[in-house]
């Protein structure tokens, strides 16, 4: 097989509400080109889908009342025969009647879910001979995984596939071989503590309901409304200061008839450090919001505007309704059910918060805050006093004459560290990483001792986001899972070419089936 | 997985791993036969809501969902005192959970619409490949072998309720049990030797001949985790003032505060306080940290509460502790108390609901009356093979101090304690025994097929599973 160029490679991250693909890697790593929102609709026939609404037109007749203002959104087109003379539209705003074949990160509908993939991959136009990375969320099983490479092997008769999970994706983005990467997405949050580039399976927090953004928003837009938003409500401190910002869907139309004018947008922007897409000032924010939801306008309710509000930190602790506590409860059980005691610390000290749903901005600060306040370890007057202790010295547990040797596993299986891996953020590849993120030769020895240890944490900290990808920069690292999959398709598509079973080839398939996939993917 | 009507040059086989499924008390473990750890490991705890007026009870399963406070929640455990599971309807649940939810999938899809029959709108062509048909998508082992475990004391009518279960409520297409003694030794490369775990509500000791359990060998007493864990409680209670052990979810924000001194933390009010059952599994979950982080079992020689012992300990730098709202302290001699009792069954505390435990419980005393149902034979080659499991031997020092009790019964043979330096491998021995077994290409001579569950009914487990 002739070995992958860059420009070939697809990348594919489904979410629950939006997923998004890109096909290429360019020379310097960009946010996802091919941005679709994850649903699809019912097409007149049974069991297959359409990516947008679609009508039969009635042509002698004006459009139905709902679908005011929705109009130039439309496109229409004919795909009957001649004589007969139906027209179909086409429309692309309205989701009314989409179905959404991921919920929470599970996928609930695999017809729905395979047409979208479809739909996003025909989206791309991808030449012949392109390997397929697809990201796949937590919640998916290996059961589900066998599932997928059936599906991307036998559909698009991709050369080479590879899987690679949300959290872990996430790391490679940062450079970082340990972390508690925590994602908020649309419904749900999930948790997962990294070791040296293995998740940790058995604690980890899986699709946690509930506590997505969708929560926080409603819990801070229902804030707002009972107290009638005003600018009395933010705090005077600076230092307090905490943005909100969510995606209005709804109000898009509205706004750009608003005209907000040059100047309205120059102050919004400068509030901002986040957040690439239109702004409005805060103050707008009650009209706009009122308009929104009345059901009056379904036919608005895609594309979707970046909206900000600020408020202070106690505030939204007060306005997360418990979604704070919550997610804050969850980190903790994921880094206490971590089992090697001796690597909850640096867990603790490796917080990545990400996804779209954390991106009202203060929310990270707020989850630290809230972390810090519950679960720190305070160096109180014994910990002072006792502080000779060495509590993260290892002691070997073992006795007699059989000190136990860290051992790899007795046949195989995927909790070892990856030599891809290693070579990524070894000298070997250094343009792949940022520089100094490589402390991994330090932190393996400790990978299968136990010893008696204080308790933890005793600091929490948020690992600082990379500085290597100026493209980043804007628009944040919210969905920095994506970025770390160009690192990741570049190291096993185009670095390794297959020496380290980062991808299953279309004969390794061939040969072994789908449920091989697991000696492949990272 | 199987692909059916698969073109032939593409995949056609059905080779599909069994499913290995670790029950125990605090986690059943369970995952892929040839992987090294269990994928999956969910809390056999579950979560029950009394039905109100105007809707269901309802059953929650996996750790989302029992550590949320909620006034109605009660939470429970499919186990019986005796080691031996009680509630069958949930732990079939609790299994199931623990299969679907992290190993196969969430609901069996409906093959109507799973999408694999049907071509989709984009380039129009349809699936060349038709992978599950209808009957295949219901229950949720139709197409895995399963290996489960089962303690050394399990009842005829347990292992008939498993083979049970398997076939009939999952559609396993074939089962086999095995103990998790024998599977412990397994996982430590040992067909021979003496297997002692120490888990949440029991202990175990099981004498291994061959990959054979010696049945009457087999010893049990519940002083394990559960056991340390209700020694704290007592220690906290009778302390001079009492230790208040708050978990977290009691806690809105904690103040720094000098060692000892009352906690000044912000409570967090209920308008229905959460259930009793609810708060002791949180606090369990503090307990666990405590045991993590300070307590230490005495290593010897002599045992705690002999000669200088307490003295020496008393003069150890303590280790300190704080809960979950800021109150805090450094605990010295009391910390190796509260696991002494695993030893001496003398030195543990007591009160009205905690009576002496037996002495004929401690570990020590079980491994000796298990050694003595072994021929005097074997008796040398067995001790050189001592294999130590479980969570709760993850104790600080519990290595050392059982040493030394062994060395102090069995002074002449050459005693040889095996135990995993990796915690995983402690914590998942059973399991990972297991893994390997069934991903032995001899697996299938041993399986109960599901032809032959049908022929001779559930009572072949008690021929084929010894
Ligand atoms: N690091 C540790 N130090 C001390 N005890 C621990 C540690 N980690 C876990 N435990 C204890 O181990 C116990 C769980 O052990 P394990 O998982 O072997 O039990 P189990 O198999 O579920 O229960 P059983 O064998 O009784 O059915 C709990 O009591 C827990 O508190
Ligand atoms: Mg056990």
């Amino acid at each position: 097989m002739p070995p992958f160029k860059d420009e070939q490679i697809i990348i594919i991250a489904p979410g629950s509400e939006t997923t998004v693909a890109q096909l290429g890697l360019p020379e310097s790593f960009t946010p996802a080109k091919t941005r679709v929102r994850s649903r699809m609709f019912p097409a007149e026939k049974e069991g297959e889908w359409e990516p947008y609404k679609v009508r039969r037109k009635q042509s002698a007749e004006k459009p139905t009342g709902d679908q005011n203002g929705a109009a130039d959104g439309e496109e229409s087109k004919n795909v009957s025969s001649e004589q007969e003379e139906i027209i179909y539209e086409e429309d692309r705003i309205s989701e009314e009647g989409a179905v959404w074949p991921i919920r929470e990160g599970r996928i609930v509908n695999w017809s729905c879910f395979f047409a979208l993939i479809t739909h996003v991959y025909n989206t791309m136009n991808p030449p012949f001979h392109t390997p397929i990375l697809l990201i796949t969320q937590p919640a998916w099983t290996p059961r589900e995984h066998e599932k997928l490479t059936q599906f991307f092997f036998e559909k698009f008769k991709t050369p080479a596939f590879s899987l690679m999970d949300s959290a872990l994706a996430t790391s490679w983005a940062f450079g970082v071989h340990t972390a508690t990467v925590v994602d908020v997405g649309k419904d749900k949050v999930d948790i997962t503590a990294i070791s040296e580039f293995v998740p940790h399976v058995q604690g980890r927090v899986i699709s946690l309901p509930g506590c997505g953004g969708e929560a926080l928003t409603q819990g801070l837009l229902s804030l707002l409304k009972a107290k009638g938003f005003n600018r009395d409500m933010l705090p005077n401190s600076k230092k307090q200061k905490a943005t909100f910002i969510y995606e209005d869907h709804a109000l898009l139309d509205n706004l750009k008839n608003m005209n907000l004018g040059e100047k309205g947008l120059a102050e919004a922007h400068a509030a901002l450090d986040e957040g690439p897409s239109k702004k409005a000032q805060d103050g707008t924010e009650e009209e706009v919001r009122e308009g929104g939801e009345g059901s009056g306008a379904p036919g608005a309710k895609s594309g979707g505007i970046r909206r900000e509000i600020e408020v202070g930190v106690e505030r939204f602790q007060a306005a997360s309704n418990g979604t704070l506590e919550k997610i804050a409860d969850a980190v903790h059980r994921c880094v206490s059910s971590v089992d090697e005691v001796n690597k909850r610390s640096e867990l603790w000290d490796s917080l990545i918060v990400c996804g779209n749903g954390s991106r009202l901005r203060g929310f990270k600060d707020a989850l630290q805050a809230t972390l810090q306040a519950k679960y720190v370890i305070s160096p109180s007057s014994a910990t002072i006093f006792t502080s000779e202790i060495p509590s993260n010295i290892s002691t070997p547990a073992g006795t007699g004459a059989n000190t136990p040797q860290p051992q790899s596993a007795p046949h195989g299986g995927s909790s070892q560290v990856n030599p891809l891996l290693l070579a990524a953020t070894t000298a070997q590849n250094p343009h792949l990483m940022h520089p100094g993120a490589n402390p991994i030769l330090q932190g393996m020895n400790s990978h299968n001792q136990h010893s008696s240890h204080g308790q933890t944490p005793t600091s929490i900290k948020l690992v600082k986001p990379p500085e290597y990808f100026p493209e980043w920069k804007e628009p944040g690292y919210d969905e920095a899972a994506f970025l770390g999959a160009q690192v990741a398709a570049k190291v096993i598509f185009v670095v390794d070419q297959g020496q380290n079973k980062g991808y299953m080839t279309r004969p390794d398939y061939n040969d072994q089936g789908p449920t091989a996939i697991h000696d492949y993917s990272l | 997985m199987a692909s059916t009507n698969a073109p032939a040059a593409e995949y056609a086989g059905d080779e599909v791993s069994a499913i290995v499924l670790d029950p125990g008390f605090s986690t059943i473990r369970a995952g892929f036969a040839g992987e090294d750890v269990p994928k999956s490991v969910c809390p056999s705890f579950f979560g029950y809501t009394d039905a109100e007026s105007d809707s269901k009870s309802q059953f929650l399963f996996g750790e989302n969902a029992i550590h949320t406070p909620q006034a109605n929640l009660q939470i429970k455990n499919y186990w019986g005192s005796d080691g031996i599971v009680e509630d069958w309807d949930a732990a079939t649940k609790v299994w199931e959970y623990a299969i679907t939810s992290r190993l196969t999938s969430t609901k069996p899809s409906n093959p109507l619409q799973n999408g694999l029959n049907e071509g989709s709108n984009g380039n129009g062509d349809t699936m060349d490949v038709d992978i599950e048909n209808v009957e295949q998508a219901e229950k949720p082992l139709e197409d895995s072998p399963l290996l489960m475990t089962e303690p050394g004391w399990n009842s005829s009518k347990a292992r008939e309720k498993c083979i049970e279960i398997a076939m009939e409520e999952w559609g396993a297409p074939a089962f086999y049990l095995q103990k998790t003694g024998v599977l412990a030794a397994f996982a430590s490369g040992k067909a021979s030797g003496i297997i002692i775990d120490i888990g949440a509500s029991h202990t175990s000791v099981t004498p291994v001949l061959d990959g054979m359990v010696l049945r009457k060998g087999v010893q049990k007493s519940p002083l394990a985790g559960n056991f340390v864990s209700n020694q704290i409680r007592m220690l906290f209670k009778q302390s001079q003032p009492e230790i208040p052990l708050t978990p977290h979810y009691t806690v809105k924000s904690k103040v720094q505060v000098d060692a000892g001194a009352p906690s000044q933390a912000t409570y967090k009010t209920f308008d229905l306080p959460p259930t009793d059952s609810f708060r002791r599994l949180e606090e369990e979950r503090v307990l666990t940290e405590f045991k993590e982080s300070v307590v230490e079992v005495w290593p010897g020689p002599q045992r705690f509460n002999m000669g200088p012992s307490e003295e020496i300990a008393k003069n150890q730098p303590g280790r300190p502790f704080e809960m979950p709202d800021g109150w805090n302290q450094v605990f010295t001699a009391d910390r190796f108390r509260v696991a002494e009792g695993l030893f001496d069954a003398s030195a543990a505390l007591v009160d009205s609901d905690n009576p002496r435990p037996k002495d004929e419980h401690t570990i020590s005393r079980l491994v000796q009356a298990a050694v003595q149902q072994v021929d005097a034979d074997h008796r040398p080659m067995l001790l050189g093979n001592v294999v130590v499991t479980g969570g709760s031997s993850l104790l600080y020092k519990l290595n050392e101090r059982l040493t030394q009790e062994i060395n102090t019964i069995y002074p002449s043979t050459r005693n040889k304690l095996i135990a995993p330096g990796s915690v995983v491998e402690r914590k998942y021995a059973a399991w990972i025994g297991g893994s390997i077994l069934a991903s032995l290409g001899s697996f299938h001579q041993l399986w109960i097929s599901k032809k032959e569950y049908e022929e001779h009914g559930a009572s072949i487990v008690e021929k084929r599973c010894r």
